[in-house]
């Protein structure tokens, strides 16, 4: 295990001690307040001025373009609360994004001064304060006891009794929060539908498993149906139903709740229903029960940070790793109390990983992080303007998507193969769509990708053909994609009152790439389109159908590109190398995102340590993805959670 | 094991079941030679997305003998039976960017809290979820929540909402969107698919279940934090809900609805979403005419699509796109042109809607009569987004309390809240104010109001 790992550990030993204790304050480096007055000090002298010169003329008073606005840092520079703020004008400065084309940037002087007070930029230790009385009021006020979401609920009955909810069920479809992603609990909603629903759903599949299908039946019932004696079959009927409750809601069942599910039994009995009919009652009650729904995470009278029971962390662990719930694997480990330390847990991780239902990774958080869980009903290219065009590939489409991104997650591979890589996943149809040499009933299968015309997210057709429009590419909608999903940037909209130009029809004697680069001229247009447009250009190689073209209408495929820190490219190959070298952005919004599908909710400013430890753990893993998966299971946050007290008022 | 509680409710449910009424059925009463009772009232908001170009919307006189303009020329047939409104206003979406904080409080005229998650709120509750709330007792389902499109996901962290405020305009609660459906199949079944007698021993198993997870939320609810305890809220309001559905169809006469030759098809829809989007809009606008016609429900909403919506319309002549591209015309004439034929198609398919409520007999009128469907978008310019002058349609009488067939161009700011307020007097709620409401709409009070 690497040294870091260890320190870690240490340091959540320690805080958890800390916070046992919760009379010591946290310790600060004793250098620190030093350090941190002698940067600020240098803001005043020698930066405020740069930035007041050249920047004020956009980022100050009312119409402050932003959250950066020169007015609010006049006296000082906030840190400890806009940390963030300063990120970003670090960047956008470094980038030479800012200030924009056709403004007075700044000389190399200044340069040299502002790159080196960012460089200066103290280090929060926020890790550190994560178990204070102040901090907590950071994870008061998310929703943690949520729904599962249509996805988790899904693939738990499949998982619990071997069928799978028809889509005619028709559960409905959730929104998302916090990070983008369904799993936040403050936008899952229930409705008297999904009630409706889940009613039927249960109803269905466990009169489905006791009648069809002999296999399941035996797997629900044992041989609780076969036994002679009423007595017998009635104790075997306690067995079968506490096994099935338990698996369901992740933990053991009380006695209490054990009596009042073999109530439904016998009240269904004593109605003159058969056996069959009696079982089925306490069996769908499990699954329409919150227990089974809603990730149930009770609270203890005195509240505070603690940390999740066993059995909590078991399915937090299923929902973070399978969508699911757990196995019984995991549950006997939380019943023997064994996802304790973090070998325990990590081992557990590595188990799960090897399972199949980790195609998750790549399913649900995969498809929702590129933005194309709803690809095949959404994107629906134009007829007219491509008859050919098989509706049919689309599933294919998101499968390669699917592969990708969980095949570096359970293979433990690089992440910096989602920018580039060496292979393609690719069935015999796709090959055929895309250009590729494989029979075409191949099954899937990884193919050597020698050109580098594919390989990584930014190259999957599905992912080009989203970021176009029905009838054509788009290089801004493309070069957003890159900004805003790969490489975790911010676009604002376009300011009122300017024309988004590009997507109006393109005129006949300009030529799409003529148009924005007059578009460019304007600098209201040139601080986004300068970092967005190239970026969309590096991918004109690709028809609005995600098909590699050398020519569109005749014309040469111009898909060259210069970003405003002045790296030039010429198409998708070369532009792959240079996003390679803005990895680390890249990086830390992949852990950005994974967290927050982990957590389930809107990460917060303490949250940053644990990606930084993501980071650090990459960089020493040579960006294996484990880091991220062993960095968040281990996490303070994903491990702890703050309790409101539980008022027991009822309503 | 003793269990009072439900027990108890479901007695007081029973007890009651004389006093929630019979459903309006005027066939039945015909039948049996008693006099007729007077329909009731039924409202529907039906929303469409990306706004309108309003130059070929608004028409250029008021009053009666106003002249439809371009984009209404599909309401010729039913021009006496609806009014347009406009110069109305959402005063609380002004500070929004974007189309989420406009859509979100559509029918609640609160300010949209901006969030990606946490705090969700549109405000207040919906128009039509407060209706239903009344009616909550006197028709097997309070509400219809009608869409066709799966909520957004994702988030927009450039403007900073989460974008399932673009995919709901009904709020049970502020804090509590209702959930869409968008499967015409699901909703029929929802209509009509335990009225028959060998569902009675599904829906006795049902309440069973129903008393079981009740008693477990209670429980577990005692044992959660009150962030975590408003989602338990949630769940328990929903089986409630479901189970006062599942008492009602067992208590009151089952509906003995036999379909029309023309409504044939209802009655045999396909699982699935229809592959065509004409035809999943005209269904499912049907659906609203039959659960109004069946009196299952009083109230119903229907989102033509989430907002922003994408969606190629290329089916039409003359329009090469998508939806929201083209609502961004950037006053390009070909553009422009593009733009207003698909706010054209949309009024076709509420003409279309309006035609078949006209046909409808119901006591000495129609369905429409007795109705007042809205049809409106959540901003007026789509490529400005401006929440003042919006496109709002207001069609039926009401029962005589709305006046039809007019122009009615308001003057000066006045909210859309103002038509809501109306509305909900209408439906007998009297409230001193609703959204950012300053009175009610006046103009439009016909003879009965």
């Amino acid at each position: 295990m690497p040294v870091a790992r260890n320190c870690r550990s240490l340091l959540v030993a320690w805080l958890l001690l800390v916070f046992l204790s919760s009379s010591t304050p946290p310790l600060s480096l004793a250098d620190e307040p030093d350090a941190k007055s002698a940067w600020e000090k240098r803001y005043l002298d020698q930066v405020l001025p740069i930035l007041r010169d050249r920047c004020a003329e956009c980022h100050a008073g009312e119409e402050a373009d932003g959250p950066f606005d020169l007015d609010k840092f006049a006296k000082a520079t906030h840190f400890d609360s806009q940390a963030d703020v300063w990120e970003q004008v670090g960047k956008r400065l470094r980038l030479n994004e800012m200030p924009p084309e056709g403004s007075p940037g700044l000389n190399d002087p200044q340069k040299a001064i502002v790159h080196g007070w960012i460089d200066a930029t103290p280090k929060q230790d926020l890790c550190s304060q994560l178990a204070t009385d102040e901090t907590k009021a950071w994870y008061r006020g998310y929703v943690m006891s949520r729904r599962l979401t249509r996805t988790e609920y899904s693939n738990a009955i499949y998982d619990l009794v071997g069928i799978s909810v028809p889509s005619s069920a028709a559960i409905p479809s959730d929104g998302s929060g916090g990070e983008g992603f369904d799993t936040a609990g403050d936008a899952l909603f229930t409705s008297a539908v999904h009630v409706q629903r889940y009613l039927e759903v249960a109803t269905q599949i466990i009169d489905q498993a006791l009648s069809e299908k002999p296999g399941v039946r035996d797997r629900l019932l044992g041989d609780a149906a076969s036994v002679a004696s009423d007595q017998l079959q009635r104790t075997h009927t306690v067995e079968v139903v506490n096994q099935f409750a338990r698996k369901a809601w992740r933990r053991p069942v009380s006695v209490d709740e054990s009596k009042r599910l073999m109530s439904l039994f016998d009240e269904s009995l004593s109605q003159g229903n058969d056996f069959t009919a009696a079982v089925a009652q306490p069996l769908k009650a499990i699954l329409i029960s919150p227990n089974f729904l809603f990730v149930v995470e009770t609270e203890t009278p005195q509240g505070g940070v603690q940390r999740l029971t066993d059995h909590q962390m078991a399915t937090r662990l299923a929902l973070f790793l399978w969508s699911s719930i757990p196995d019984e694997a995991l549950l006997a480990a939380a019943d023997r109390g064994e996802l304790q330390s973090e070998d325990q847990i990590l081992a557990q991780t590595q188990r799960m990983l090897a399972d199949d239902r980790a195609r998750a990774l790549g399913k649900n958080f995969g498809l929702q992080w590129l933005g194309l869980n709803r690809f095949e009903t959404k994107v629906k290219p134009d007829a007219e303007v491509f008859p050919h065009f098989d509706p049919s590939i689309s599933s294919d489409l998101t499968e390669e998507a699917v592969r990708l991104v969980a095949g570096i997650f359970r293979q433990d591979r690089s992440v910096l193969e989602l920018i580039d890589s060496d292979q393609v996943q690719l069935n015999g149809k796709l090959a055929a769509y895309y250009g590729y040499d494989l029979p075409p009933d191949a099954d899937w299968q990884s193919v050597d990708n020698h050109d580098h015309r594919r390989g990584g997210v930014l190259t999957l057709g599905a992912v080009l053909m989203s970021a176009s429009y029905p009838r054509r590419t788009s290089p801004v909608l493309r070069g957003r994609w890159v900004l805003e999903e790969l490489l975790g940037g911010h676009v604002p909209p376009p300011p009122p009152g300017v024309p988004a130009l590009e997507e109006s029809v393109v005129a006949e004697h300009q030529t799409l790439r003529e148009r924005l680069e007059e578009h460019r001229k304007n600098p209201a247009c040139a601080a986004c389109h300068n970092r967005m447009d190239p970026l969309g250009f590096g991918l004109e190689n690709y028809d609005a159908l995600g098909r590699w073209r050398d020519s569109d209408a005749g014309q040469p495929i111009d898909a060259s590109g210069k970003l405003p820190a002045g790296e030039s490219f010429s198409g998708p190959v070369q532009l792959k190398q240079i996003l390679l070298q803005r990895s680390d952005e890249f990086e830390k919004h992949l852990a950005t995102k994974m967290l927050g599908f982990a957590l389930g909710r809107q990460l917060n400013k303490f949250d940053d340590c644990v990606i930084d430890d993501c980071l650090e753990l990459l960089s020493q893993r040579h960006h294996r993805s484990s880091a991220i998966i062993d960095t968040i299971v281990t996490s303070y946050p994903f491990q702890h959670r703050f309790f409101k007290p539980a008022v027991s008022a009822s309503k | 094991m003793k269990r009072p509680q439900p027990a108890t409710r479901r007695q007081f449910l029973r007890g009651t079941g004389a006093a929630l009424g019979i459903p309006f059925l005027p066939s039945l009463a015909a039948a049996s030679g008693e006099t007729p009772p007077k329909p009731p009232l039924r409202t529907a908001f039906v929303y469409f997305p990306n706004g309108v170009w309003e130059k070929d919307w608004v028409p250029n006189q008021t009053g009666a003998d106003y002249e439809l303009s371009p984009s209404l020329a599909p309401l010729k047939s039913v021009k006496d039976d609806f009014s347009v409104l406009s110069g109305l206003d959402k005063k609380n979406s002004h500070g929004g960017d974007g189309h989420y904080a406009k859509t979100a409080n559509f029918l609640t005229g609160m300010p949209v809290a901006k969030t990606t998650g946490k705090d969700i709120s549109s405000g207040g509750v919906s128009a039509d979820q407060l209706i239903a709330q009344h009616f909550a007792d006197q028709t097997p389902i309070p509400s219809l929540e009608l869409g066709t499109e799966p909520v957004i996901s994702g988030i927009d962290s450039n403007v900073g909402y989460t974008r399932l405020y673009g995919s709901h305009i009904s709020w049970q609660t502020a804090t509590r969107p209702m959930a869409k459906e968008i499967n015409p199949r699901v909703v029929y079944d929802r209509l009509f698919g335990q009225r028959n007698k060998e569902n009675a021993d599904k829906a006795k198993s049902y309440r069973n279940l129903l008393d079981f997870v009740m008693e477990d939320a209670r429980d577990i609810r005692k044992r959660l934090g009150r962030d975590d305890q408003f989602k338990m809220d949630e769940y328990l309001d929903s089986v409630r809900s479901v189970e006062k559905q599942i008492e009602f169809a067992s208590s009151n006469q089952p509906r003995s609805w036999q379909p029309s030759e023309s409504e044939k098809a209802l009655a045999n829809l396909a699982p699935g979403i229809p592959s065509e989007f004409p035809q999943h809009i005209d269904l499912m606008l049907d659906l609203i005419i039959l659960a109004f016609r069946t009196d299952s429900t009083r109230v119903a909403s229907f989102m033509f699509a989430n907002d922003v919506s994408g969606r190629n319309f290329s089916f039409l002549d003359g329009v090469k796109g998508s939806h929201h591209e083209l609502s961004h015309h950037e006053n390009n004439e070909k553009k422009i042109a593009q733009y207003q034929k698909i706010n054209q198609w949309h009024v076709a398919r509420f003409a279309r809607m309006l035609e078949k409520m006209k046909a409808i007999t119901e006591g000495d009128g129609t369905l429409l009569d007795n109705s007042m469907v809205m049809f409106g978008s959540s901003f007026s310019d789509g490529n400005r987004h401006d929440p003042d002058n919006l496109p709002i349609l207001l069609a039926g009488k009401a029962g005589g309390a709305i006046k039809s067939g007019q122009h009615l161009a308001a003057e000066g700011q006045v909210p859309l809240c103002n038509l809501y307020q109306s509305m909900l007097k209408a439906n007998g709620i009297e409230l001193e104010s609703f959204g950012d409401s300053n009175g009610e709409f006046l103009e439009l009070a016909g003879e009965l109001a």
